[in-house]
């Protein structure tokens, strides 16, 4: 029951082993010439199988390359008269010739991956130093905490320092629910205009802008 | 070397005034028209206490520090004529805290001192007058008095 089980399971789990080193390994062929065991074959068999599938996905890309080569019959056919006939020269032959043709694709493949990503890497770098360009201005501007405070007490505000106050001022008189124009603000005793930034008055980090209704 | 003590001690009393001080309060150091920063002297705003006739006024206050501040304290100076019971002419503030042989302390900081002084316009010192003006009126005449504190507070209205 084991062995059955193994030798069931063997080919499948075989496969992705033995091909990548197939076709690495594709120079000294003779060493493939004994493979002459049943089992082997079967495993060889679905092998060429799978070779074919990736040869035939990379086809698409191969397309060139592979004209010359069209006279192999269709791969299931060749595993199938491989099966039938048993070791023959030509068919080995054949199959070897499969494989080189399935290395060659795979290494076109590789080949093409690889310019492939690296084509992606240049683009998705440049794109980014594009995307950073604009980004980049952004960045740099720093923020800033900014108290707001009023005879209750004092509210804290994240702002830009190069935004102009006004935006700040209208945030604070729609949270307080207070009329923007009885409103005045002041830094260090001097009022604080619409248009003035953070920036501009020199302000740090949790300075204190003062706010004051005015009665009028 | 005391005058490295006294700025850096400024600089300090600067830097914990911006991030946190009473409402209404100012205190600045001088900036000169070069833009150069004069820590030695501060410009201040004392505000007059709410619900006192002093409410509504934003009196101005000059804090002058020497070389041996922390170990002397400030003189503190309102516009001359200022009107208080314990105000010399000048505008110097006569007040205990404020006084080397008194009540002064190197830990008093410009945030006690200014609400010291704004704990005083309203509570004057009668035991220590500093003008015949105000002291006369404070004792002898309260309702004149009152009226001249509440005209005074009109004088210093807040920035518009």
């Amino acid at each position: 029951m084991m062995e059955e089980f193994s030798e069931e399971l063997e080919p499948l789990f075989d496969y992705r082993r033995v091909q990548p080193l197939n076709v690495v390994c594709l120079d000294d062929d003779d060493l493939d010439a004994p493979s002459a065991s049943p089992k082997r074959r079967k495993i060889s068999d679905s092998a060429v199988e799978k070779v074919d599938d990736t040869a035939k996905a990379v086809s698409v890309i191969d397309c060139g390359d592979k004209e010359e080569e069209d006279w192999l019959p269709p791969p299931p056919k060749v595993s199938l008269d491989a099966k039938l006939r048993g070791e023959d020269s030509t068919l080995r032959e054949l199959r070897l010739k499969k494989q080189e043709l399935a290395s060659l694709a795979q290494s076109a493949e590789n080949v093409m991956r690889a310019v492939e990503e690296s084509v992606k890497r240049e683009l998705s770098d440049s794109l980014e130093a594009v995307a950073e360009k604009p980004s980049k201005p952004r960045c740099e501007r720093n923020k800033i905490v900014l108290s707001i405070q009023d005879k209750d007490g004092a509210k804290q505000f994240r702002i830009y320092v190069d935004d102009k106050f006004e935006r700040l001022f209208k945030m604070y008189a729609d949270k307080a629910k207070l009329d923007l124009k009885s409103l005045v603000f002041c830094f260090d005793g001097d009022k604080i205009g619409p248009a003035a930034t953070p920036d501009a008055l020199g302000m740090e980090d949790n300075d204190i802008i003062e706010v004051r209704v005015t009665s009028s | 070397m005391s005058g490295g003590i006294a700025r850096g001690r400024l600089a300090e009393e600067r830097k914990a005034w911006r991030k946190n001080h009473p409402h209404g309060f100012v205190a600045k150091p001088e900036t000169g028209p070069d833009g150069a920063i004069n820590l030695m002297i501060w410009q201040c705003i004392i505000p007059g206490k709410s619900s006192t006739d002093w409410e509504g006024g934003y009196f101005p206050l000059t804090l002058h520090f020497s070389e041996d501040y922390p170990s002397k304290p400030p003189k503190c100076k309102f516009p001359q004529g200022f009107f208080h019971p314990n105000v010399y002419p000048s505008g110097t503030v006569c007040l205990s805290i404020l006084n080397e042989d008194s009540g002064w302390r190197p830990a008093i900081t410009v945030k006690q001192i200014l609400i010291g002084i704004q704990d005083l316009l309203d509570q004057p010192n009668p035991a220590d007058p500093a003008q015949t003006d105000g002291y006369q009126l404070f004792i002898q005449e309260p309702a004149e008095y009152k009226r001249r504190v509440r005209q005074q507070a009109k004088q210093y209205p807040p920035v518009l």
